[in-house]
């Protein structure tokens, strides 16, 4: 049996194909601003790579941010219940995930697969990628590099604003008063983690945590949350994907 | 789920309801309006006045009462400022009850309301009740009274009537027998399947603070008719209650997408809800002093401590065989907002998942809410 998963987040679009339960191919693409060519595209990457026609897919299950607007798919499900059952294919010890996005963060505590309580960040993007993609420019860094910058920090600058907009003043202003650009993009990644941690803490979340999302590839943001939540995190080798397996591993039921 | 005639019906009374104040303004009878259950309606219906809703549930007059009040504030406290004190310049019609009232009648409950009213007043006539808020000591009640004693004096100066013990005993047994009413309709959405969706019981419990109370009973009892005769068909679906801050008419967004995903709402621990009708006046005591014992118990999150509130919504979920509470909240509401850490906890230990969701009146936020109330009856079920 072959199942595909797809989740149409907000900055990228991934897609997964499960053969037998096991994962034989995936894609990650741009969303930009028409997310139905990007599921169709990395779609079509996946069928491609696995050599193989949508005829040979018994079920298309997707997720995220454009879940409901996928046609071809058989049934949408949520980014939570996906990340959930996605985490526990990978790691069924782990009764905690973290996800960070490019538009929002979730925190949610898991038994067994099973989604137990969940908590998102609020509508601002305060706590996601997004936050750091702005901020990151005001520094004039480019994303990927924010958090080994970061890690040369020996003094964090305190950064306080929790809306996107008002941390990008923050940061200039830092900048004008001669803040290290290193101990400012340390102060950003500290002042996510503070937020990601208290829903964490919200939820009685303190081990066997996995940590998913674009944001987990950024070493900087992942050690600082580390240290904020005292825990060692259990990441995927592409932590982008658990939303798309989790998605396909639902239409196995 | 069933077209229920009675709820049709409901939705086009507004007009009608319109036309019969603005008569009876005609033939000289005053028209109160009001925020807040705790402003007994039995004592402005005693003294020969009609009583009407200010309570805002619209948008677009959020940004006329920005031009008075901050903007960190609740949405409800702003759209009700905003309907009242529109003069249409901007383009905005408000409803048009909110110009026909001869007296607000507020009550001192939350700070940015008290707040507000201090404002009001300089537009539109207001009369505040205040209102102690440790309801359960001997004190409080004395006090209370006597500010219902002086709201009672300033009604008979309003209306040049006189309020008789008699009169008060009258309006207290019809306030009952719309409180069975409601009581008699939420027996019925024990049932699983609910006879009733949520959204449609939500047109009732809005209109209930404008309706006369003639019609209002009067829709009641049809509404109970056509409901006892639905026979609901499909499978279980997940089974909501409600609780926190209210919905006021205008604002129906967070019911429609917890329906619209599949859940069905049962009962509502809210102004617009449970609140509004669970506690009859004692019939047997002295009219005044059973208002002011009746009035005060309403757990409001304005009370401290509000224990009461969280052995209600106890009591509620097992009666109703609530599978989930969606605990809902306006942007600023500082009481209801900080309450739910308690309600919280109580639930945990009960074993009932609960979902909180914060908003105001804007649409910005039917994707976000949409997605946790998604996960959420995903995990019901």
């Amino acid at each position: 049996m072959i199942s595909a998963g797809l989740d149409s987040g907000s900055a990228t679009t991934k897609a997964v194909l499960l053969k037998d339960g096991k994962c034989i191919a995936y894609s990650i693409q741009p969303t930009a601003f028409d997310f139905i060519s990007a599921a169709e595209k990395a779609y079509k990457d996946v069928l491609d790579q696995a050599g193989i026609v949508k005829s040979d897919i018994d079920h298309v299950y997707s997720t995220g941010y454009g879940r409901n607007s996928i046609k071809f798919a058989d049934k949408a499900i949520s980014e939570i219940t996906a990340h959930a059952l996605g985490v526990y294919h990978l790691y069924p010890e782990v009764n905690g995930i973290i996800d960070i996005g490019g538009q929002d963060s979730k925190v949610v505590s898991v038994y067994n697969g099973k989604v137990v309580d969940f908590l998102m960040n609020d509508k601002c993007a305060a706590g996601t990628g997004k936050f750091l993609e702005y901020t990151a420019r005001a520094l004039e860094v480019p994303i990927d590099d924010l958090g080994s910058l970061a890690l040369a920090s020996e003094k964090p600058a305190c950064i306080t604003s929790m809306c996107t907009v008002f941390a990008e003043s923050e940061v200039i202003s830092l900048r004008s008063r001669g803040s290290a650009k290193e101990d400012i993009a340390a102060g950003l990644i500290e002042s996510i983690a503070r937020r990601i941690a208290v829903m964490a803490l919200q939820l009685g979340i303190k081990q066997n945590v996995a940590f998913v999302g674009g944001v987990a590839k950024n070493t900087g943001i992942r050690a600082a949350l580390e240290k904020e939540l005292q825990v060692s995190f259990y990441v995927p080798p592409e932590p982008q994907i658990t939303g798309a397996l989790g998605a396909a591993l639902y239409g196995i039921g | 789920m069933d077209h229920l005639k009675s709820i049709e019906y409901l939705k086009s009374s507004y007009n009608k309801r319109i036309c019969q104040i603005a008569d009876e303004r005609k033939a000289g009878k005053k028209l109160v309006g009001t925020f807040c259950l705790f402003v007994p309606d039995e004592i402005i219906l005693a003294a020969g006045a009609d009583r009407t809703i200010l309570c805002g549930g619209r948008n677009d007059t959020v940004s006329i009462a920005e031009q008075y009040l901050p903007r960190n504030i609740c949405p409800l406290v702003k759209s009700s400022f905003g309907s009242i004190v529109n003069d249409g310049c901007s383009g905005v019609r408000s409803c048009s009850h909110f110009s026909m009232v001869d007296l607000i009648v507020a009550e001192n409950t939350c700070d940015s309301k008290k707040k507000m009213y201090e404002i009001l007043a300089s537009h539109v006539p207001t009369y505040i009740i205040d209102l102690p808020q440790r309801p359960d000591s001997p004190e409080a009640l004395q006090y209370f009274l006597q500010e219902l004693e002086k709201f009672k004096s300033r009604m008979e100066q309003l209306t040049g009537n006189r309020i008789t013990a008699e009169q008060l005993k009258k309006e207290i047994r019809s306030s009952n027998e719309t409180r069975k009413l409601f009581h008699k309709l939420y027996a019925l959405r024990k049932k699983d399947p609910a006879p009733i969706s949520g959204v449609d019981m939500l047109t009732i419990l809005q209109k209930q603070y404008f309706l006369s109370p003639e019609e209002l009973k009067k829709s009641l009892k049809l509404l109970v008719d056509e409901v006892e005769n639905v026979r609901p068909e499909g499978t279980h679906r997940p089974r909501i209650m409600i609780s926190g801050c209210p919905m006021s008419a205008g604002n129906t967004k967070v019911p429609e997408i917890i329906e619209s995903k599949g859940g069905v709402i049962v009962v509502e621990e809210s102004c617009t809800g449970t609140r509004s009708f669970w506690d009859p006046v004692d019939e047997s005591k002295d009219p005044m002093l059973a208002l002011a014992e009746r009035y005060i118990r309403i757990p409001c999150s304005c009370m401290s401590p509000n224990e009461r509130r969280i052995e209600n919504i106890l009591e509620l979920s097992r009666d109703f065989k609530v599978d989930g509470v969606i605990y809902y909240t306006l942007q600023f509401c500082h009481g209801y907002n900080i309450e739910k850490y308690k309600v919280q906890q109580a639930l945990k230990k009960a074993g009932i998942p609960m979902l909180f969701v914060e908003t105001d009146y804007s649409n910005s936020d039917v994707e976000q809410i949409g997605l946790r109330v998604d996960a959420f009856m995903e995990m019901l079920s």
